[in-house]
């Protein structure tokens, strides 16, 4: 058995009044592909900008890579995710005025110094090696897509946050991505954790959990369920 | 009170000198703690010791040629990293682990705090001090050294990880403070002398180029080449060429640092991992450059300190004079004025549309010397007087008080007088002759000797 | 690609695809700098040249009738202030001259309207060979006139449309004059505006023989006892007023001055206004600009590097507003000089740090509130499109 990329106990979230997630224990080994389903409000984007150290939990404590997020300042949650996360949003949210290549440079400025031969080699692994120079706005969906998954593995991160990556595609372009995801995952070896409310993008994972009203309801592996 | 504050600047850059060195030589705090404290009282005892020892100007002379060496030391290293960045050498990196030994770090602190010592010790009035106030002072600065290096040690740790000292920041910044410290006292001062080397080895040098190549009237040489030449005999040729020497070594060290080159990943797979070892690299190199950056500040406010000098000069409105119907001047002893209370006295005399200006002063052997108030080798700008010495305004020379009298060099002209009992006569026509044939030379070689 | 060079290409990246936004703060930023730096070279430039002109005056010494008003003031000030014409009897003021001993150049003048092609000039009498000693520095266009001769001023021979050679034929009280034009005079002062002639020519033509408007006086002596002169001179000729050139001078002054003042007023409203503006259009870029925020902090951007890329534009603005600004600035300043004092403002390339500063100064000033809403921002928040 690997090591465990994430461990939490009693993480909880609240906001003002409401409880966004309940007091989750979970574990994710590393190398999994987990995904998180439930319908909105049900606590999967909350848990996933937790665990993406975008957010901070109320109560609880939570690890991921061996690090205590709760003892990081702001800044340091910061340099946190540029090393150890990259995250593929629905809504793509890319900047409109840097083109493909240009929108990946970014995050590899932020992580460190930007490398142009690098970012191109890595829009032609996802397939984009003719549109390098697109901006956004000249972009399909699909392919937004893929700029965003070679912008999220630039730095090459232990996890792989998707929060519902495939909300706003078709069937044709979904399977596209998860299957580009997949390959990747073979090749890079990192985690991925996925949030969706659609059983067929779920099922491409190893693991599934159900949150409902920020509780851990259910939880399923591939294997069983097959 | 006022004597203890003089010291404050000196240990102020001591103590930044120990900070340094605590950044320097890292993980050897105890003994930087112990070298830095105990060569400080050394420091201030020895040269103690040098002034009781030997009268006036030789402990000045001798601490000033050991910031002198220091200097050139700098230069050295200087020239040394851009050469060893050039071929890459590895006897550098050899020297650096030497570099961080304990005996090195003992050895190169305490060194440099004796230095630091020798430099503040010569701030206060010491000159034939007695022994009871040299045990004083010896302990005094035990004290205070022991608070100053566990204030530094408390705010070392303070300070950020990125605050990190490189040897050659070290050497460049240690060496910036020593002069800092020094240029702050007329004595021990490099940057004014300096300039005024690099200005009469400028002047002679052209003037042995002319004699010998450059004929004034040789059919080659077309006017306009003179007014080139002319150019390096302006007021500015010395400043200038000893800002040069002054701040080259800092911009040598600088520039080593900048042509570093980054380290190869050629060889690593991973994007990430690559870009995150050049990107340390950078971080890394911007760090070190804080030293020899701040060194630029440091330098520059020795040479802001040296050319305007913070000292007070004695230095009297020059009262007229008039000579007799046998035109003699006759400056009374008492009166007005104590002409033999060993203070400058100047006196201005006017004849027609010429004048002259000169002092009377009572030197410390107990004679009375009548000088022109102007040398035979600068613009006539004039003495002050400080303690145990007078200044020459235009080229800073210090004339000790003992010499004043005796002709040469940037030395007072001496005019012949005849001393009374009540007073000194001088002759009007000669004074007026004198100041005119010295005014004259130096107006001539400052012209260039066209 | 290092990471300084990326910084400037993100900024102009981000500049360029607002296109009207950054044209808007840019003309703003620029004007404030340029208003601010055409103060400072109008200010600059004539504080210079007043003093120059009156160490310039040949003249440090004026003879005036007490009755007249001068209307004498530096550039084309022209007040044009005659009341009540009165003159001052030549053999007077040489008499005055020899009897007091003072040791001066002297120069007459007598100023008077001649009646030219329907309209009236000014035409000022003087001895050209005094002329010529007293004001080195006129420009003359031509030759120094003859008997029956004459040198008009640039301003006014643009005006009348005379060059050299013309023959004009002027009215006075009593008779009609011929004169041919020898030359084209220009001194940068009020000169440009005048005809010369020679002075007993003058007086005929006027019917004021021996009569003087003006004497200039250039008096060889230190600071102190140009005061000692006037009043010497004074007490010789009681009928007329013996002025030290300085005091003529102050007019200039006292205009430099108001010009100045006001200057500074609509410089401080426009920066005032301007910074409020950058402020105000910065907030709303960064307010649109949320998302974009947001997600460079999830990449991974601290809050300080997010800042230093919008700052970096502000940074970015204020240095293309300023460096327009110093130009357009120049500009301004040359029209202020050229329409207020008649003359040409230096050109001053160390101003263009002034307008850098100013500029810079006010796009950071402006968006000191946005880039606190930027340093604060939160990303989940923001991503979510709250």
């Amino acid at each position: 058995m690997s090591e465990n990329i994430i461990e939490t106990s009693g993480l909880t979230r609240n906001y003002g009044d409401i409880c966004a997630l309940k007091p989750l224990e979970l574990k994710v080994p590393e190398g999994e592909w987990l995904s998180v389903m439930g319908h909105s409000g049900s606590g999967k984007s909350t848990f996933m900008n937790l665990v993406g150290g975008l957010d901070r939990p109320s109560a609880g404590s939570l690890k991921v890579g061996g690090e205590d997020l709760l003892a990081l300042t702001e800044d340091g949650l910061a340099r946190f995710r540029r090393k150890f996360v990259g995250i593929i949003f629905q809504q793509h949210h890319m900047v409109p005025y840097l083109t493909a290549v240009e929108n990946v440079m970014l995050a590899q400025y932020f992580h460190s110094v930007p490398d142009e031969a690098e970012a191109r080699s890595a829009l032609e692994r996802v397939g984009l090696g003719h549109r390098l120079k697109n901006r956004p706005g000249e972009l399909s969906g699909g392919e937004q897509q893929r700029v965003c998954i070679a912008r999220a593995i630039i730095n090459s991160p232990k996890l792989l946050l998707g929060d519902e990556p495939t909300g706003n595609l078709d069937h044709k372009s979904t399977v596209m991505i998860m299957e580009l995801l997949k390959e990747l995952r073979a090749e890079e070896r990192f985690t991925v954790i996925m949030v969706t409310h659609n059983q067929e993008v779920a099922a491409w994972g190893d693991r599934t959990i159900y949150l409902d009203d920020g509780v851990l309801v259910r939880e399923e592996r591939m294997g069983e369920k097959q | 009170m006022a004597i203890i504050l003089k010291t404050i600047p000196h240990l102020l850059a001591w103590s930044v000198i120990v900070l340094v060195s605590f950044r320097g030589f890292t993980g050897r705090r105890s003994v930087v703690t112990l070298s830095s404290i105990s060569g400080l009282i050394i420091g201030v005892s020895g040269s103690c010791i040098l002034f009781r020892s030997f009268p006036g100007a030789i402990p000045f002379g001798i601490i000033k040629s050991i910031l002198g060496l220091s200097f050139l030391l700098l230069w050295g290293v200087s020239v040394a990293s851009g050469y060893s960045n050039a071929v890459r050498g590895e006897a550098f990196c050899r020297s650096k682990q030497f570099f961080q030994s304990s005996i090195c770090a003992g050895t190169v602190t305490g060194i440099i705090s004796m230095v630091a010592g020798a430099v503040s010790v010569c701030a206060l009035p010491v000159t034939g001090i007695s022994a009871l106030s040299m045990v004083f002072l010896a302990l005094s600065s035990a004290l205070i050294a022991y608070f100053i290096v566990y204030a530094v040690r408390f705010i070392e740790k303070r300070l950020p990880e990125s605050f990190m000292v490189s040897p050659l920041g070290m050497v460049v910044s240690v060496v910036s403070l020593l002069l800092f410290s020094s240029s702050s006292i007329l004595r021990l001062d490099l940057f004014s002398p300096l300039s005024m080397k690099v200005m009469k080895g400028i002047h002679d040098f052209v003037h042995q180029f002319m004699e010998s190549i450059l004929i004034p009237d040789h059919l080659f040489v077309r006017p306009i080449v003179w007014k080139y030449i002319g150019f390096l005999f302006g007021n500015g040729v010395g400043f200038w060429g000893a800002m040069v020497i002054w701040f080259a070594p800092v911009f040598l060290i600088i520039t080593a640092f900048l042509s570093e080159r980054l380290p190869s990943v050629a060889h690593i797979r991973q994007g990430a991992q690559r870009r995150t070892l050049l990107a340390a690299a950078v971080t890394l190199r911007r760090c070190r450059l804080v030293m020899p950056l701040l060194s630029i500040l440091i330098f520059a406010a020795a040479a802001y300190q040296s050319s305007y000098p913070s000292v007070e000069y004695w230095d009297p409105k020059p009262l007229a004079v008039t000579a007799s119907q046998a035109g003699e001047i006759f400056i009374p002893k008492k009166g007005e004025i104590n002409l033999e209370d060993g203070k400058l006295h100047k006196y201005l005399f006017k004849k027609g549309d010429k004048e002259a200006r000169f002092f009377v002063l009572k030197g410390p052997a107990g004679q009375l010397t009548v000088d022109l108030d102007a040398c035979a080798i600068c613009k006539p700008d004039g003495y002050g007087q400080t303690e145990g010495t007078v200044i020459c305004y235009y080229c800073k020379t210090l004339i000790p008080l003992e010499t004043v009298g005796k002709p040469g060099g940037c030395n007072p002209v001496p005019v012949q007088f005849t001393e009374k009992a009540d007073g000194v006569i001088i002759d009007a026509i000669t004074l007026i002759n004198s100041w005119g044939a010295t005014v004259q030379a130096t107006a001539r070689v400052k012209e260039g000797g066209k | 690609m290092n990471k300084r060079r990326w910084l400037i290409h993100l900024v102009l990246r981000a500049l360029a695809h607002r296109k009207g936004r950054t044209a808007l703060l840019l003309a703003v930023l620029a004007m404030a700098s340029s208003l601010a730096t055409a103060l400072g070279i109008v200010s600059f430039s004539m504080e210079t040249r007043v003093a120059e002109e009156v160490r310039k005056y040949g003249a440090n010494l004026i003879i005036i009738p007490e009755s007249a008003r001068l209307d004498i003031g530096s550039g084309g000030l022209n007040f044009g202030v005659v009341s009540d014409p009165a003159y001052l009897r030549q053999s007077l003021v040489e008499e005055a001259l020899v009897k007091s001993g003072l040791k001066a150049e002297v120069s007459f003048h007598l100023r008077g309207a001649l009646h030219m092609k329907n309209t009236d000039v000014i035409a000022e009498g003087v001895n050209f060979s005094d002329i010529r000693r007293l004001f080195p520095w006129w420009q003359l266009n031509g030759n120094w006139p003859a008997v029956g001769e004459t040198v008009v001023g640039s301003d006014l021979a643009l005006r009348m449309k005379l060059k050299a050679g013309d023959v004009v034929e002027m009215a006075g009280v009593d008779k009609k004059i011929q004169l041919r034009i020898s030359g084209i005079v220009s001194s940068g002062g009020e000169e440009d505006d005048l005809l010369f002639m020679a002075l007993p020519e003058l007086q005929q033509a006027l019917g004021l023989e021996g009569q003087l408007t003006l004497v200039r006086l250039m008096v060889t002596a230190g600071r102190d006892s140009l005061r000692q002169s006037a009043l010497t001179l004074q007490r010789h000729v009681p009928t007329a007023k013996v002025n030290e050139v300085r005091q003529t001078a102050r007019t200039s002054e006292g205009l430099l001055a108001k010009v100045k003042l006001l200057m500074l007023m609509v410089t401080a409203v426009v920066l005032v206004s301007a910074g409020s503006s950058v402020a105000g259009t910065m907030s709303t870029t960064v307010l649109e600009r949320g998302k974009e925020i947001g997600l460079m902090k999830a990449m991974g951007g601290t809050r300080w590097e997010v800042m230093l890329i919008f700052c970096g534009e502000a940074a970015m603005l204020g240095v293309l507003g300023g460096f327009a600004g110093y130009l357009f600035g120049s500009v301004i300043a040359q029209f202020i000089t050229k329409t207020v004092f008649a003359a040409s403002a230096e050109f001053i390339p160390w101003f263009v740090f002034v307008s850098l500063g100013v500029s810079l100064f006010l796009a950071l000033l402006g968006s000191v509130g946005p880039m606190i809403s930027v340093f604060r921002l939160d990303p989940v928040r923001s991503l979510r499109g709250e």
